[in-house]
């Protein structure tokens, strides 16, 4: 059958702002919103999208579905009778069409150190038990698609924000066993905009599309960062 | 890029955190008890009148536990939820962007304060 998409398109050398345009797609149960984009690209090659392994994998094709932050190849047009409208992502610049600048979002993701500090030496493997690997293994699944980035309110507020999926991450490495660099870590998220910022809303769990749930370890992150606040004071100065 | 070379500032939220936090339990716990007895169940006459008789709350707020008893409930009662509440108030004239910065925080937090100072004054004198 055929459905009516509208997609909001920009071409920053001929528009002056956003509009949005409205195409027909060929559709059955099985297609995904990812292959709509594909058909319209079809028809009109002009049309910019990201997208990689159409597997949600990558994290590549996230769009807004009628204001809903949702990975495109994930999201299927069976479940939007009465059509859909696709948007960039919320929260970030636009670059083209569906094309959002994710550049704040990496700087973020770096600045809180999402790898493995170890300064041991040797060869052997880092044996982990079960326990030890269960303690971190949900915030471990993070494709970096940015979803929960538009899904944030106070992001939105507050680019500045190290938000969701930074915080899940450092969260995610403070507490694998192999791990050393938590003090490292603790004074992003021990900052105004690390853990702090967040106000629980919530959203950044219900749009990841792995389940991550972020909410949940920033305010676990909140947790050490009040513990980290009452060992500072007991340290000297220099220490801190 | 912020790779770490310049260490941000450590927030001072914790504390109004864990005040709110604090206050958080007392509103969930506590305040539908009290709210229960002294507005409901008082009024409707199916507590005795003589379970607030002037001699029993005076022991129970000045001489029980050492007069700590009365302490302990202007705090959970009247001092944390009060925390809590600016908590939210403070975020949310953040959140609706009418206010944000040292003076909201100073005018919410304060508020606690001045009130919880009130409350806590009127215990001991």
């Amino acid at each position: 059958m055929t459905q009516t998409i509208v997609i909001a398109r920009y071409n920053p050398e001929l528009d002056e702002k956003p509009h949005q345009e409205t195409y027909q797609v060929q559709s059955d149960d099985n297609t995904s919103v990812l292959d709509a984009l594909q058909q319209v690209q079809q028809q009109d090659p002009s049309f910019s999208f990201r997208w990689s392994c159409r597997m949600a994998i990558c994290g590549s094709c996230g769009v807004m579905v009628n204001g809903v932050p949702k990975l495109g190849c994930q999201t299927f047009l069976r479940d939007y009778p009465v059509g859909l409208v696709i948007t960039p992502l919320s929260n970030f610049a636009v670059e083209k069409d569906l094309i959002v600048n994710m550049e704040p979002f990496l700087e973020h993701l770096s600045a809180i150190k999402p790898w493995l500090i170890n300064t041991a030496e040797g060869t052997q493997p880092h044996v982990q038990t079960p326990k030890q690997l269960a303690k971190y293994q949900q915030f471990a699944n993070c494709i970096n698609c940015g979803l929960c980035y538009s899904a944030c309110p106070q992001f939105g507020l507050n680019p500045e924000f190290r938000g969701p999926a930074a915080l899940a991450l450092a969260h995610r490495y403070n507490l694998d066993s192999r791990d050393q660099g938590k003090a490292q870590r603790m004074p992003e998220l021990n900052a105004k905009n690390g853990v702090w910022t967040c106000t629980f809303v919530g959203f950044c769990s219900e749009v990841c599309p792995k389940k991550v749930d972020p909410a949940a370890a920033i305010n676990q992150g909140k947790v050490e960062s009040a513990k980290d606040m009452i060992v500072s004071a007991f340290k000297p100065t220099g220490a801190r | 890029m912020n790779n770490g070379t310049k260490q941000p500032k450590r927030s001072d939220e914790p504390i109004w955190w864990a005040l709110f936090s604090a206050g958080g339990v007392c509103f969930a716990v506590l305040i539908p008890g009290v709210l229960l007895s002294l507005a409901v169940l008082y009024p409707l006459g199916l507590i005795s009148a003589e379970m607030l008789s002037y001699e029993r709350i005076h022991f129970m707020v000045f001489e029980a536990f050492f007069g700590l008893a009365g302490l302990a409930f202007v705090g959970a009662a009247i001092c944390l939820p009060l925390f809590h509440a600016v908590h939210r108030i403070h975020h949310g004239l953040h959140d609706l962007q009418w206010a944000h910065g040292p003076v909201a925080k100073v005018i919410c937090y304060g508020a606690a304060i001045l009130m919880s100072a009130i409350a806590l004054g009127l215990w001991i004198f």
